[in-house]
């Protein structure tokens, strides 16, 4: 075998792992553009975009606790004890029934049967008596390391607007991390956000140490 | 020259050889020094290590509720008034839980003991909580079975009994709920021949049998010392273990306050054989033999009725050596009349009638000493426990039910005993764990451990207190009560139990005409109310002068001149809680040594026994078994008195020799925490003793290291025998002596560096955190040491660890000596980050893991920090912690303690204390959120919350108006090694001494 070969093979196989390296490490906090599948496909752009609710209808945590919180169940059934599909979906069926003549079914959609799973609930809504009912384990997206502390009530305070850590959510079919949530970003924003203000106003971002590190 | 010339010591080693230590400090003990195939070894490992480890981030599951509790909202903690089960003390407690599970434990501020305050023992008992080897389910004959199969089996049996008409007993510690005595006298209503039998492990019967005598009632006083101007204690450790320590801590430490505006300070003596934690608070301290302690007593009652003129028959005195000492507290006691108070914690019946008498002719009684609203934290009769013991040696107990106590490691002569028990045919034992008693029962019915469950306490008369639930019941137990409410043919869930009795009996006591269900969900919001007296108890009873007994002469001393003391320490009291890793692992007050108990010996007869501390002494005492234990050379001590601590040796507890890092110098120790010393106590006619015992004590010929953090961390240069002024202090004289008179501000000693580090271009604006620390009232109960751990999640290291310096604690309480051993004077001071301002720690870091923010704090960012630990080596207050490894809770469970908001650090990092700055973030965003300014006194440090003293202040320096800066411009304040220009941010308030003991007035030679 010649030389030149060898040599070939060798800088493939160096780059080959090299690669596989870089691919394989991601530090903690650098998991910009994850976007895992949810066990229930949920759309910001539905209920955020198209719905204009309220983000805090949800995550309503987020101006009084570090934590924005996941909304518990028996939020999500506030509106869904009553809406079991899709806007399109029912019209059809109605028009449907209409042409048929009979009365319109109750239409349920395929994600919401997985909350009503969850829940324990049968096709009438009503508990299923035998069944307890189980958290959905969610995907956690914007994950901090363990040694920082960020608090979500301090922003909102300071009237930072949700979409400046996480994007532009409202558009997001599927939720992903918008931002790189590195700790140069976070300084970068509080250094601005001391020169500039947020939302026309005087803010006193911290760049302590132990402002995120304790 | 009022400040410099006195010498403080660590320990007597330390005094006479200093180099002997930082030599023994430096390289470590031979022992331990590695050798170079080791260190290969170690860097193998962990270079494999770093290459196996990956550093990928994992998919992490979110998981919300299905139902949201009202009222919770994530990431914040929900609080619950309780009671305390730690002791019989029952001080009301506050709960933090978060998410459902309880993780701080801090004193419940509406409760009259506790103010906010809790002692170390009750903050720990958290941890018990989470102990895995705690039953998880009722077994027979140490299998598991279920509730109802042991239900009905005992029922049967105790059918049985009924019918043939047996002895049915139920055997527990003193119960001051007054649910469960109820539940107990219906149980037993039902047996002809049933009684309920209480003994406290230490006990205190001695004082109850004496008031019995004294005043014609069986009372135990409850002892106000807020309102106590002098006190005097023979061998009343009312500081540390004794009936109701928080209580006791927080009265003393009100009238121990003394500033320029209130120089004024109650006066304590302290007449004992070993050195307690309250001796070492004391304003004048006697040393005198056990034998002694009486003859004193009785000294002073003499002299006391001689000024009251009372009679008082104690012809044939013999004279006391102690007499002009004895003539001064004397006088100082009759001049203080109603506001002084004598406590003893003597088993002597006799003793105590002495006492009673001196009380009563100062006109105590009613004052300081109150038996209308008398205290029922120890009622247990030592004369019912011999009664009961000698009915199961004749065989006559058909059934035993144990609950709350272990009479097998309490009591002496266990092996009888534990062979009397086996003869009962049914045993019942209600204890946590399989101890040593629960593992001779027929049955073991676990209890919850009190966190889990609903129950009630009456600690003194009038003072009602709720205990409920912050968790579910983790394990397959069941409440005490509901046990005995189901044996007794009535089951009921103890939350209903708790509301019939309260229905019945504690709210008609109750003022203001509420509504039960009022007065029952304000008192459950609250934790606790005051009701009328507990009726039958505390009525006004007449004083018998007659039975006042004195004692004519000094009790003597075995021909080797040894008297065994037993006492209970501050952290292991009676040994119930010797599971437990943070009591294990916090230093005794005094001593500093963790993890054991020893053989205390005075330094006069260690020498003449020629053992040093560590060495294994044989203690034997004339009938009973030897023992071994390593010594301890304890100063302040009585020559004739060899004091052990019980409480140790608990079954089990070799599962702490797991504790600390499995690396290849691990020297674990495999056997059970110390050794137990109740086969010592031996019974007199009414009372069990504690001290007296003659005993003989022989060198065993080897050693075994004590883990003593006394001489760690030391300030003092090393090797050297420089002092420097760490511990001032002023006479109440010199407060208030016109400004000039007192000691100038340039009177620094040499080698003051003055002077501004850093250039003025960071201008500090906002907030300037301090903290004062007052060394006039810290009593060293080390409840903040707890507090800090349970806060920080400060890691447990083990005895091994301990032993080689590398004990984690962000918060050590230094205890200095001073003077002789006739009169010793003691210092506590709580030593932790001083965050300096020109930080010597922050100029070494290479990579700038610790800096300085601009509120002034020390911060260390542990992610940040690569282990090199220049800045422990320049840190002159030794206050840094290097994580050696990583520390792993013994037993997972108790990760559930962790607190959220602060990191679990890993191996090879440095840690120290943050000023609880999680607290600081805390509540300033949330004061931001409200709109509101931060209030002083809002955010409180861990230690600071919890200390029964309220020495610790922290606060904003920048405020005018905040009490740290007040306490900062007063002229106690003093920064530890000021000479140093370290500008620390926490000043400590010097010492108020009542005047210069004579011996150091004139400035000892061996100074400086």
């Amino acid at each position: 075998m010649s030389k030149p070969i060898t040599a070939i093979v060798l800088a493939a196989a160096l780059a080959v792992s090299l690669v596989t390296l870089v691919a394989a490490i991601r530090l903690p906090g650098s998991n910009q553009g994850y976007e895992p599948v949810q066990p229930i496909a949920y759309s910001h752009k539905l209920h955020a975009g198209d719905l204009q609710i309220q983000c805090m209808y949800c995550h309503s945590a987020a101006d009084k606790s570090r934590h924005a919180g996941i909304p518990a169940m028996n939020v999500c059934m506030n509106c869904h004890s009553g809406v079991t599909a899709s806007m399109t979906a029912v019209r059809q069926e109605e028009e449907a029934a209409k042409k048929e003549n009979r009365a319109a079914q109750t239409i349920e959609s395929a994600e919401l049967r997985k909350l009503y799973d969850a829940l324990a609930l049968d096709e009438t809504l009503f508990p299923i008596s035998d069944k307890t009912a189980t958290p959905i384990a969610w995907k956690r997206i914007h994950n901090l390391p363990d040694f920082v502390y960020f608090d979500h009530r301090a922003h909102i305070t300071a009237s930072v607007t949700c979409q400046t850590c996480h994007g532009p959510i409202e558009t997001m079919e599927r939720v992903r991390q918008y931002e790189r949530l590195s700790m140069g970003w976070c300084v970068n924003c509080h250094r601005d956000a001391n020169e500039n203000g947020i939302a026309g106003k005087q803010v006193k971002a911290p760049l302590d140490c132990v402002t995120c590190h304790y | 020259m009022p400040d410099t010339p006195k010498r403080y010591w660590l320990s007597v080693v330390e005094r006479d050889t200093p180099e002997e230590v930082s030599r023994s400090l430096e390289n470590g003990d031979p022992e331990f020094a590695p050798t170079r195939r080791s260190f290969l070894k170690a860097a193998g490992f962990t270079f494999g290590a770093l290459a196996a480890s990956s550093c990928r981030a994992p998919d992490v599951d979110a998981i919300p509720y299905v139902q949201q509790p009202d009222g919770l909202v994530p990431g914040r903690p929900l609080f619950y008034a309780t009671t305390c089960g730690a002791c019989e003390a029952r001080c009301g407690l506050l709960v933090t839980t978060r998410d459902g599970r309880p993780i701080k434990i801090e004193g419940n501020p509406d409760h009259p003991f506790s103010g906010g305050s809790a002692c170390a023992v009750g903050q720990a008992s958290i941890l018990g909580l989470y102990d895995s080897l705690r039953l998880q389910y009722p077994t027979k004959a140490g299998q598991r079975v279920a509730w109802a199969d042991a239900d009905k089996e005992i029922l049967a049996t105790l059918d049985r009994m009924k019918q043939e008409g047996r002895a049915v007993r139920v055997l527990t510690s003193t119960v001051t709920s007054p649910t469960t005595a109820a539940v107990i006298a219906d149980f037993l209503s039902g047996f002809a021949n049933g009684r309920h039998v209480s003994y406290d492990p230490i006990s205190s019967a001695a004082i109850l049998e004496a008031h019995a005598q004294t005043h014609g009632a069986r009372l135990l006083p409850q002892y106000h010392f807020d309102q106590a101007d002098v006190i005097v204690s023979f061998d009343a450790d009312f500081l540390g273990a004794w009936i109701s320590p928080l209580q006791h801590a927080r009265g003393y430490a009100s009238r121990r306050r003394a500033s320029e505006t209130s120089p004024t300070k109650s006066y304590h003596v302290q007449i004992e054989s070993r050195l307690s934690l309250t001796g070492s608070n004391a304003d004048r301290r006697l040393r005198v033999a056990p034998g002694e302690v009486g003859h004193v007593a009785t000294h002073l009652a003499a002299k006391i009725a001689q000024r009251a003129g009372a009679s008082f028959a104690a012809a044939g005195l013999t004279p006391s050596s102690f007499d002009a000492a004895i003539e001064a507290i004397a006088e100082r006691l009759w001049n203080a009349r109603t506001r002084g108070l004598v406590v003893s914690g003597s088993q002597d019946v006799q003793i105590q009638t002495v006492c009673n008498f001196i009380n009563q002719t100062i006109g105590a009684y009613g004052v300081t000493v109150d038996l209308s609203r008398p205290s029922f934290q120890r009622s247990g009769s030592d004369t019912q426990l011999a009664e009961l013991r000698a009915e199961l040696a004749r065989g006559e107990v058909g059934a035993l039910i144990i609950a709350g106590v272990n009479p097998v490691f309490d009591l002496p002569d266990a092996a009888t005993l534990s062979n009397d028990i086996k003869r009962v045919p049914l045993v019942v034992s209600t204890a946590e764990r399989a101890d040593e008693t629960a593992s001779l029962a027929h049955f073991v019915c676990p209890d919850h451990h009190y966190l889990e469950a609903w129950s009630d306490a009456e600690p003194v008369s009038g003072l009602v207190s709720l205990a409920q639930p912050t968790i579910r019941p983790m394990h397959e137990t069941r409440a005490f009560i509901e046990t005995l409410a189901a044996w007794a043919g009535k089951p009921q869930p103890a939350l209903e139990l708790i509301r019939a009795h309260w229905t019945m009996a504690v709210h008609p006591r109750a003022e203001g005409g509420l509504p039960f269900t009022v007065f029952w969900d304000r008192t459950l919001e609250r934790g606790v109310a005051e009701v009328g007296p507990r009726p039958g108890a505390g009525a006004a009873p007449s004083f018998n002068a007659a039975a006042a007994t004195p004692v004519l002469q000094p009790g003597g001393t075995s021909a080797d001149g040894l008297t065994l003391v037993l006492y209970s320490k501050i952290g292991m009291l009676d040994g119930r809680h010797g599971h437990n890793a943070w009591l294990h692992e916090m230093p005794d007050p005094v001593t500093k040594v963790t993890w054991d108990n020893y053989a205390s010996l005075s330094p006069e007869t260690a020498r003449r026994l020629g053992v040093e501390d560590g060495d294994v002494v044989r203690v034997t005492a004339d009938g009973s078994s030897a023992l071994e234990l390593a010594a301890f050379v304890q100063p302040g001590q009585h020559d004739s008195v060899v004091s052990i601590a019980l409480g140790y040796g608990r079954a089990g507890t070799d599962r702490f020799g797991r504790v600390g890092p499995p690396w290849f110098e691990a020297r674990p120790r495999l056997e059970p925490v110390g050794v137990n010393a109740a086969v010592w106590i031996t019974s007199t006619e009414n009372a069990r003793q504690y001290a007296g015992r003659a005993v003989t004590v022989t060198s065993a010929g080897r050693r075994r290291p004590l883990a003593s953090t006394q001489v760690h961390h030391s300030l003092e240069p090393p090797g050297s025998t420089e002092r420097r002024p760490i511990i001032q202090e002023v006479t109440l004289a010199e407060l208030t002596a016109p400004p000039a008179a007192a000691p100038a501000e340039a009177e620094h000693p040499a080698g003051h560096v003055e002077g501004d580090l850093w250039p003025d271009d960071h201008p500090l604006e906002g907030h300037r955190w301090g903290m004062s620390i007052d060394l006039n009232s810290c009593t060293g109960c080390s409840a903040c040491i707890v507090a800090c751990q349970a806060e920080n999640n400060v890691p447990v290291v083990g005895q091994d660890e301990v032993r080689r310096n590398r004990e984690m604690h962000w918060l050590r309480i230094d205890r200095y000596y001073s003077g002789t051993d006739d009169e010793l004077e003691v210092a506590h001071q709580p030593m932790l980050c001083q965050h300096c301002e020109h930080a010597p720690c922050e100029t070494v870091c290479p990579v700038l893991a610790t800096t300085h923010s601009e509120e002034g704090l020390n911060e260390q960012a542990y992610n940040r920090c690569v282990g090199t630990r220049y800045c422990a080596n320049n840190c002159p207050y030794k206050v840094r912690r290097f994580n050696w490894f990583d520390y792993p809770h013994e037993d997972r469970l108790q990760n559930l303690v962790f607190n959220p908001n602060v990191v679990v650090r890993s191996r090879g990092v440095m840690e120290k204390c943050s000023f609880c700055v999680q607290r600081i973030q805390e509540n300033k965003i949330e004061a931001k959120r409200l709109g509101q300014p931060l209030a002083d006194g809002a955010i409180k440090t861990a230690c600071e919350q919890t200390c029964p003293a309220q020495a610790i202040v922290f606060g904003d320096l920048h405020d005018p108006n905040s009490r740290v800066t007040a306490l900062a411009a007063s002229r106690r304040a003093y920064r530890v090694l000021e000479e140093l220009n370290t500008q620390p941010s926490v000043r400590y308030l010097k010492l108020v001494r009542h005047e210069r003991p004579a011996a150091a007035a004139g400035g000892e030679g061996r100074n400086g």
